[in-house]
């Protein structure tokens, strides 16, 4: 963004203030963050003597070693993986499409449309009942379980639709003029145009899916089909009840001292790479430009 | 991927024809209608002359569905001997369903709730059947004991018979199969910094009166520091769980954990509201003065675990309350890597007023729920034969805790010992098998209660030492039979936690000097507003209710 | 908008065409504004279908299972329960004063959360947009939102530890000569705690829809902006705010609508006794009930009552913002 005019002093001392406070978020956000990575490296005797800091103190990779050499372990991390991609497919196109309909004011019954999806963000329908539907539907113990029940967030649905609302109409119309189906707009303009909001919603429903572990511990009956997050969940409450799986006596405590950080890092760590791919979409709207021209 | 089409349409019949089966089968399951006492159809696999003390063997190859509560230290395997070795000397296969510790209650009801439960639903506590009661869903197990001669016999050896009546529902049943104990395991108690005691001549306490004094002293040595800290603390409606219980007993009172709002006067025969007694004041009292003398870390109320063992670790605190596991595991094998010459120890639960007791129903475990499924099937008698061989019997017990002898273990003397290269929770870490893990025995799962003889036979020598001199002190009565209706249950629920919230909260509060102890009275008034009395009524006609018609 | 049919008129004719013929005469009255609906938007409607599907298998067909709100349930029985009760769960909370107590609570912290943790991200998200350096922009952005990815336990177990008698703050307060204060024991901090715990763990997170909204700006209208003399200041206010409105005024609508469903977790790990009497939410006074495995029946009864408030506010949000602002959700 190149600017004609110099920036006032006060904008200048606005910009050292920004830089301040931006400092200051990035600390308060960062340091609990590096606090824990350098726990699950650290020796449990400094851990405890709450000398850990910044960087590992006593490192080892005790707990590490002991997480990874359960197969159980990586079984239930490649669960996760497959779960959150078919889930995020899933979720996206169903999404999408319902969000464009949503944005066509002109289409009949849009409002009952609307009115479906968000009385469902209010009314639900208990565990017991949804744990019936999915077992009679015969999805018990299969990936279907994870991604069916959730496929569309309401929320995500309608800030997807406000963004389709916010796109100029002579684009479609143009499109259309030329011929193109409904279903050539959306793949042809409207989804090329949207990559910031469908990049954000990618990273939304991921993440969520990444993370869940409720639906998984409902519908599964089988310690081979968990998503990490529940072995995790569960290495934890056998932990903080005095012993940790795999660990001898000699690498209990090792174990108790630093299995919360591990559990963090391992988690969370695969997630977070996926924001870098998905901040190359935020890009600023030259396309919209273009189009002006 | 099916085409989409085809399944969604197969979901919506689906859907119709769930919907339409749940309208169907609205009444609650349970078979009226059908003589539930007569057995003789459901006699398949069953032994004809089944007595206690005699392996069970099923005279047709039989299996059952258990819930399986999965403990992340010896995460379930499909290659344990267990499985194998209780197929041969039973003829039964037991087909698990795994369930995460870590939210087993939660699925179980869930399960029970939505009609999908096992046969067999163990790692139940006394007190959490009551909500499957009414619905029929599980089995009025006291009605078939007479099946299960082990449990029977073991209940009259041990004198359980009160402790077993104490789980009747109100319609004279009980529903639950406990574990049972011979004597009673107390767990928690204080521990104290032995070096630090003895390096200042201070004896270990036997009496509260004297922690109170080693406190103090131990606060002249050290002014700058609170001698104990307490855990325990969150994750619970009781804050400082295990302290208030094991101080709540030396009182005669249960408090903490243990805590319960109704507790029975012997000499006036009638229920009163635990929070307001004299015995429970005088628990608040005695903790009030610790904090108020500055040897009680205020915190202790509600720090996390990690944070007071930190303060231990750390020499900011001498006392902390413990278990036989955390001593050990946690206290003493810290401990002795931060602190040079560092020792800890636990003591028996000090004296209080009540002298030396222990409260009752003590020696119920927890145990395991049927579900009445099991009732419609033919091999009905040979599951009641069967469960109470695995779990009540001197052989399946013994089984289930050590295994195959001369594969898993050998007999020394009377006790046990594990075959060299096997490992018992860390006895012996160079070994390269574990008998939890590789083979799938001492399953909390299976192994419940049992003789003391077999109990014992996996203490620790800190454990054996603690519990032989709890185990002599005399057990106070249990709590006579006094079960609520379903809809008076739900308006006693409703009552019972504002109840609870308002002792626990102004316990702390006199604890802490936020409040002053002259307002007593007026607390008991606000109990009052709270509807204590009709809440205590409720179950006093309840108890006269049952007597009446169970005398 | 269909193309023209009707040909030129013929060559030469100058006087006005007679009435042209109707264009095409729907053949039956009313309902057809549908029928030709559907004809003209076949490709949308068929979109919606299979969202459709979703909704009403796996949202609509367990919602029947909230009748038992209205009947008894019996655990293992039917799961739509055994008889009607009619009004009795209803009335047992209404009148139950614990229930009002923590629903008043709820609303606080529901509300205090809404108040301050809606700006925040707005605020975050236009100080990151005034960052000149793009690789810095993206170092404190992916930063922020660290904290997103905590477990609810961690997040507790860090602000207890902030917290403690031996912690940074109270450490702070030892500068200025005060006495350690035990934060977690007093319940007038609790709401306090709870909200900045959330902004801690909810702002940089939230920075990203209002990032990617500001993505989809024109450019050029910066540009007429800087022409016409307004400073950066101006520009923010005139092309900036308005930018991201719609989003805004979406995120709000949705927050208000959703306020009430303060996070059980959280709650339940940061409260003790001592703070029930701000503290305690529904969540966790059902919770501590054991009423959610108990009592199906109470629990589902309260939650309609929450989704009944929830609804109505997000309508009058709507509403609200429809005829103030111009915006809405639909």
């Amino acid at each position: 963004m190149v600017s004609t005019i110099r920036p006032s002093r006060g904008y200048r001392v606005f910009q050292g203030v920004n830089g301040v406070i931006l400092t200051l978020v990035v600390l308060i956000t960062l340091y609990p963050f590096v606090n824990i990575v350098a726990r699950s490296f650290s020796g449990e005797k400094e851990i405890r003597a709450g000398d850990v800091t910044l960087w590992p103190k006593g490192f080892n990779l005790t707990t590490y070693e002991i997480v990874f050499s359960d197969s159980m372990f990586w079984r239930n991390y490649g669960n996760t993986v497959l779960y959150t991609v078919v889930a995020t497919a899933v979720a996206m196109v169903l999404t999408t499409c319902y969000a464009y309909v949503l944005s066509k004011h002109h289409l009949k019954g849009r409002g009952a449309l609307v009115g479906i999806a968000v009385f469902t963000m209010f009314f639900t329908g208990g565990l017991i009942p949804n744990y019936v539907l999915i077992t009679s539907l015969g999805l018990k113990n299969s990936v279907w379980a994870i991604a069916l029940p959730n496929a569309i967030s309401v929320f995500n649905l309608l800030v997807m639709k406000a963004f389709f609302e916010s796109l100029p109409s002579e684009l479609e119309e143009a499109a259309q003029i030329d011929g193109l189906s409904t279903y050539g707009i959306l793949l042809r303009i409207v989804l090329p145009l949207s990559k910031a909001v469908v990049a954000t919603m990618v990273l939304f429903y991921s993440v969520s899916f990444w993370n869940s572990w409720f639906s998984a511990f409902l519908y599964m009956d089988r310690t081979e089909l968990m998503p990490v997050t529940v072995y995790l969940r569960n290495l934890l409450a056998g932990a903080t009840g005095g012993t940790a799986a795999g660990a001898g006596t000699e690498n209990l405590s090792q174990v108790n001292a630093n299995i919360q950080a591990v559990t963090i890092v391992l988690t969370s760590l695969p997630i977070l790479c996926v924001y870098p791919f998905v901040q190359r979409y935020f890009v600023s709207g030259v396309m919209l430009g273009a189009v002006k021209g | 991927m099916q085409n989409n089409g085809q399944l969604s349409r197969r979901q919506i019949l689906a859907a119709a024809g769930f919907l339409g089966l749940a309208t169907l089968t609205g009444c609650g399951s349970g078979g009226d209608g059908e003589d539930t006492k007569d057995l003789s159809k459901k006699r398949d696999g069953a032994m004809k002359n089944y007595r206690a003390g005699q392996q069970f063997k099923a005279t047709e190859p039989l299996t059952f569905t258990v819930l399986h509560n999965d403990n992340p230290v010896y995460p379930s395997k499909k290659s344990w001997l267990f499985w194998k070795e209780l197929t041969r000397r039973t003829g039964v296969t037991l087909d698990a369903t795994p369930v995460p510790l870590s939210d087993y209650e939660k699925k179980r009801s869930l399960l029970i709730g939505a009609g999908d439960a096992p046969l067999l639903i163990p790692k139940t506590y006394p007190g959490a059947e009551t909500a499957f009661v009414s619905s029929g869903a599980i089995l009025p197990v006291s009605e078939y004991t007479d099946l299960m001669p082990n449990f029977q016999e073991k209940v009259k050896r041990w004198n359980l018979q009160p402790e077993v009546d104490s789980l009747r529902q109100s319609d004279g049943r009980s529903y639950l199969l406990p574990g049972l104990h011979e004597k009673v395991r107390q767990q928690y108690s204080l521990s104290f910094r032995t070096d630090i005691l003895t390096k200042h001549g201070l004896a270990l306490p036997t009496t509260w009166d004297e922690v109170y004094t080693t406190l103090k002293a131990l606060r002249e040595e050290y002014p700058d520091r609170y001698p104990l800290t307490d855990r325990w603390s969150t994750n619970t409606p009781f804050p400082a769980g295990a302290l208030f219980q094991y101080l709540g007993q030396a009182h005669g009172v249960r408090a903490g954990w243990s805590y319960l709002n109704t507790t029975w006067d012997a000499t006036a025969e009638k229920f009163v509201f635990t929070g307001a007694t004299d015995a429970f004041r005088q628990v608040v009292e005695y903790l009030r003065k610790l904090v108020a003398e500055k040897l009680m870390d205020p915190e202790s109320f509600t720090q996390t675990d990690e944070e007071a063992v930190k303060k231990l670790l750390g020499e900011k605190s001498f006392a902390i309350s413990a278990n036989a596991q955390e001593l050990v595991q946690n206290y003493r094998y810290n401990l002795q890597r931060q602190v040079k010459g560092a020792t800890i120890e636990m003591i028996p639960v000090p004296l209080g007023p009540a002298g030396p007791v222990v409260m009752g129903g003590g020696r119920l475990e927890n145990g395991m729920m049927i579900s009445s499924k099991a009732l419609e099937r033919d091999d009905f008698v040979a599951l009641m034969q069967f469960v109470d061989w695995l779990w009540y019997s001197d052989a399946g017990q013994e089984f289930c805790k050590w295994g195959v002898e001369n594969t898993t273990f050998t007999r020394s003397g009377a006790g046990y010992r594990l075959k060299p290269g096997i490992s018992l929770m860390g006895s012996d870490p160079g070994a390269p098998k574990d008998l939890q893990k590789d083979f799938g025995f001492f399953n909390g799962v299976f192994t419940y209660g049992g003789s003391w003889a077999l109990v014992s036979s996996s203490f620790s020598p800190d454990e054996k030492k603690f519990t032989d001199v709890m185990a002599a002190r005399k057990e106070l009565p249990v709590d006579p039979p006094h079960p609520l209706r379903a809809e008076e249950q739900e308006q006693a629920t409703l009552w019972d936690t504002p109840l609870k919230d308002h002792v626990t909260q102004n316990a702390l509060r006199f604890v802490l000097g936020k409040r002053p102890l002259s307002e007593w009275d007026d607390y008991v008034k606000e109990l009052k507003a709270k509807n204590m009395d009709r809440y205590i009524e409720l179950h006093n006609q309840a108890y006269e209710r049952f007597q009446k018609e169970n005398a | 908008m269909s193309s023209s049919t009707t040909s030129a008129p013929p060559p030469g004719t100058q006087e006005p065409p007679p009435a042209p013929p109707p264009r095409r005469r729907t053949r039956s009255p009313s309902p057809t504004g549908w029928r030709r609906a559907l004809r003209k938007d076949w490709q949308l409607y068929s979109l919606a279908v299979l969202p459709l599907l979703f909704f009403l298998v796996f949202r609509y067909l367990p919602m029947l299972g909230n009748v038992i709100a209205f009947r008894r349930f019996e655990p293992g029985g039917s799961v739509f329960g055994e008889y009607w009760v009619g009004l009795r769960y209803v009335e047992m909370f209404l009148s139950d004063p614990t229930f009002w107590q923590v629903f008043r609570n709820t609303l606080w912290i529901g509300g205090l959360t809404l108040v301050f943790c809606f700006p925040v991200p707005i605020v975050l998200a236009l100080l990151l947009n005034e960052v000149r350096r793009r690789s810095l922009k993206r170092f404190v952005q992916s930063v922020s939102y660290l904290p997103h990815f905590l477990s609810i336990v961690i997040v507790a177990g860090i602000t207890m530890q902030m917290l403690a008698t031996d912690g940074p703050i109270n450490h702070v307060l030892g500068w200025f000569g005060h006495d350690p204060v035990r934060f977690i024991q007093e319940p007038e901090w609790f709401r306090t705690i709870y909200v900045g715990s959330e902004i801690w763990q909810t702002a940089g997170w939230g920075t990203i829809l209002y990032l990617a909204a500001l993505t989809t700006i024109d450019e050029d209208l910066y540009e007429a902006a800087r022409i016409d003399g307004a400073n950066r200041w101006r520009q923010i206010w005139h092309v900036t705010l308005p930018g991201i409105r719609p989003t805004m005024i979406t995120l709000l609508i949705l927050n208000i609508g959703t306020f009430l469903a303060v996070g059980f977790e959280k709650v339940l790990l940061l409260y003790n006794p001592l703070t029930y009497p701000t503290a305690d939410v529904i969540s966790t006074y059902l919770y501590r009930t054991g009423v959610e495995s108990n009592s199906f029946s109470y629990a589902a009864a309260i939650g309609l009552f929450e989704a009944v408030i929830g609804l109505v506010l997000i309508t009058s949000a709507n509403q609200l913002s429809r005829r103030t602002v111009g915006t809405s959700l639909w």
